[in-house]
């Protein structure tokens, strides 16, 4: 194990070092994805300035809110951006190469790529998260729960990109298909927090876990909310289980289509 | 009369490749539900926890709204931008410029034609979904509403169109037009109406939207609201406005690109 987080992080770092090598492109793609993940944010705190506070949730609470999914989002993205282009691999029959290579083969198609954008989230996130905890004048018990929630925000998203774009391996046109699952548990999260209620709170709690990356852990730094914590930790471990689960059975279905391109 | 030769041919093809993939079709309706069904179920909540009405509108006012906008995204006509960037990037630029025919105009139409099916498929879903669940809002059921309707997203499809293209021609100059698209498309979101609807847009911001060709591109979300009767032929002329002005700046940007490019076979 240890010596696959060594391996991983030694890919990291030559995929940041190979993306820096265009140093416009990459300066412009992070201040870009930066100001790009404003626009949630003027959405969200003006509506709240023509409604009010909707579900106990104030506009500082969706700054939060927006930090906990960049970080989670940026960190995944940036790191293991690889995990998005399964499709690719399987449909041009570059997955053989992973297969072939001694090392963990998530580990290895995970951080196959760096996506440099997603740096920027990374650096919005950290800005917001910064600024939330000032707004909130979070006490010593609340940064630690932030940080153990960023954690806990960041391996459930890890586990709905395994889950996703596993299902790769059972579609012909698969990158179609992904997008849209991407899409359905994504786009919900980044949505005011407190307008979910009842059935949808529900639905996009157990079914679809959109709210587990943001309006949760907002809510459990809010209120320190033990059972809420305990429910993200439960939840957010049966999600990994069950998406390295079902990526070790979709792997079974890939078959090599290699183009004579020796993996290339 | 080629042109329009040209426009028949890239769409019938396109609207071919749309049967006979229905997998696009079913993203774009995730697309819609994911977007659209869940932030209208949200909208109606947070309507029904303030008794009906904010800012002197009704939920079915504004949920046609931000349908309005999600319907038209699903043409999606701002991926102009990436594919000039892919065509520019990979060189295919080259080869289409070489054929007899306008780029600039294949560019549009094939991004016209390959939107339109699900365009087409979903918004009449939709719409019928819609007014059985929410019903229409009054404003909806007069005359002029149909043919204004359809001036304001003519005018809108082409303002996009134009504003997206501007966009994607920025890639012969700069190596990475993603993070410029994103911000211009960021605009397009927050003064088009999407997320939050244009009744609620405090008065600055919807001067802002008013008069920029940002919200200009989204002026189809207007079209449910009661004020639009009275100044929609306003609202037309801005887009009209605009629509002159980035035809001419996408003119020259062209014209200019078209010398930095050398073609070299191979």
């Amino acid at each position: 194990m240890k010596k696959e987080l060594k391996f991983a992080l030694y890919a990291i770092k030559k995929n940041i070092q190979s993306s820096a090598e265009l140093r416009t492109s990459f300066l412009m793609n992070i201040v870009g994805m930066a100001i790009n993940n404003i626009a949630f944010i003027i959405i969200w705190m003006f509506l709240i300035k023509s409604v009010g506070v909707i579900g106990g949730w104030t506009a500082m609470d969706i700054v939060g809110l927006q930090g906990f999914i960049a970080l989670s989002y940026g960190t995944i993205l940036s790191t293991a951006n690889g995990l998005r282009k399964i499709a690719d691999y399987t449909a041009s029959g570059a997955l053989d190469r992973f297969m072939l290579s001694p090392k963990n083969l998530l580990i290895r198609i995970a951080t196959s790529s760096f996506g440099v954008s997603a740096i920027g989230d990374v650096v919005f996130g950290i800005v917001c998260m910064v600024i939330y905890s000032f707004a909130i004048s979070a006490s010593i018990s609340q940064i630690f729960l932030v940080l153990l929630l960023l954690i806990i925000s960041t391996i459930t998203f890890l586990s709905m990109i395994i889950l996703i774009y596993s299902t790769s391996f059972f579609f012909t046109d698969a990158n179609t298909v992904t997008s849209g699952i991407f899409e359905l548990f994504f786009t919900p999260a980044l949505f005011h927090g407190g307008a979910f209620q009842g059935v949808m709170r529900f639905v996009f709690t157990f079914f679809i876990p959109s709210l587990l990356i943001g309006t949760l852990p907002v809510e459990i730094v809010r209120n320190i909310s033990l059972d809420k914590l305990l429910l993200l930790i439960i939840l957010t471990i049966f999600w990994f289980i069950f998406s390295i689960f079902i990526f070790n059975r979709a792997v079974r279905r890939y078959e090599s289509s290699n183009f004579m391109t020796f993996g290339n | 009369m080629k042109g329009i030769r040209l426009a028949k041919k890239i769409i019938k093809t396109l609207i071919k490749d749309c049967l006979h993939y229905p997998s696009r079709l079913i993203i774009d309706t995730f697309g819609v539900i994911a977007r659209c069904g869940v932030l209208l179920i949200l909208y109606w909540y947070i309507f029904k926890i303030n008794n009906g009405v904010i800012s002197g509108t009704t939920f079915v006012f504004a949920a046609w709204s931000i349908f309005f906008y999600f319907s038209f995204s699903v043409l999606r006509l701002r991926d102009i931008s990436r594919l000039m960037m892919q065509d520019i990037q990979s060189g295919n630029v080259e080869v289409l410029f070489s054929k007899p025919i306008s780029y600039l105009f294949y560019r549009i139409w094939w991004q016209i034609g390959s939107g339109l099916y699900s365009f087409v498929v979903i918004t009449t879903l939709a719409v019928i979904a819609l007014g059985f669940i929410i019903g229409f809002p009054e404003t909806m059921t007069i005359g002029i509403f149909i043919p204004t309707l359809i001036l304001t997203f003519v005018c809108a499809s082409i303002l996009s169109l134009l504003l997206y293209s501007v966009v994607g021609l920025l890639s012969f100059w700069i190596e990475d037009i993603n993070p410029v698209f994103w911000i211009v498309d960021k605009a397009v979101m927050i003064l088009g109406g999407s997320y939050l609807p244009v009744a609620l847009f405090p008065a600055f911001m919807y001067k802002i939207a008013l008069y920029s060709p940002f919200g200009a591109a989204q002026f189809v979300t207007h079209t449910v609201y009661e004020s639009w009767q009275n100044n929609w032929y306003q609202l037309v002329g801005i887009q009209l406005f605009w629509i002159i002005l980035f035809g001419l700046v996408v003119y020259f940007m062209f014209k200019k690109a078209k010398q930095k490019v050398s073609v070299n076979g191979g």
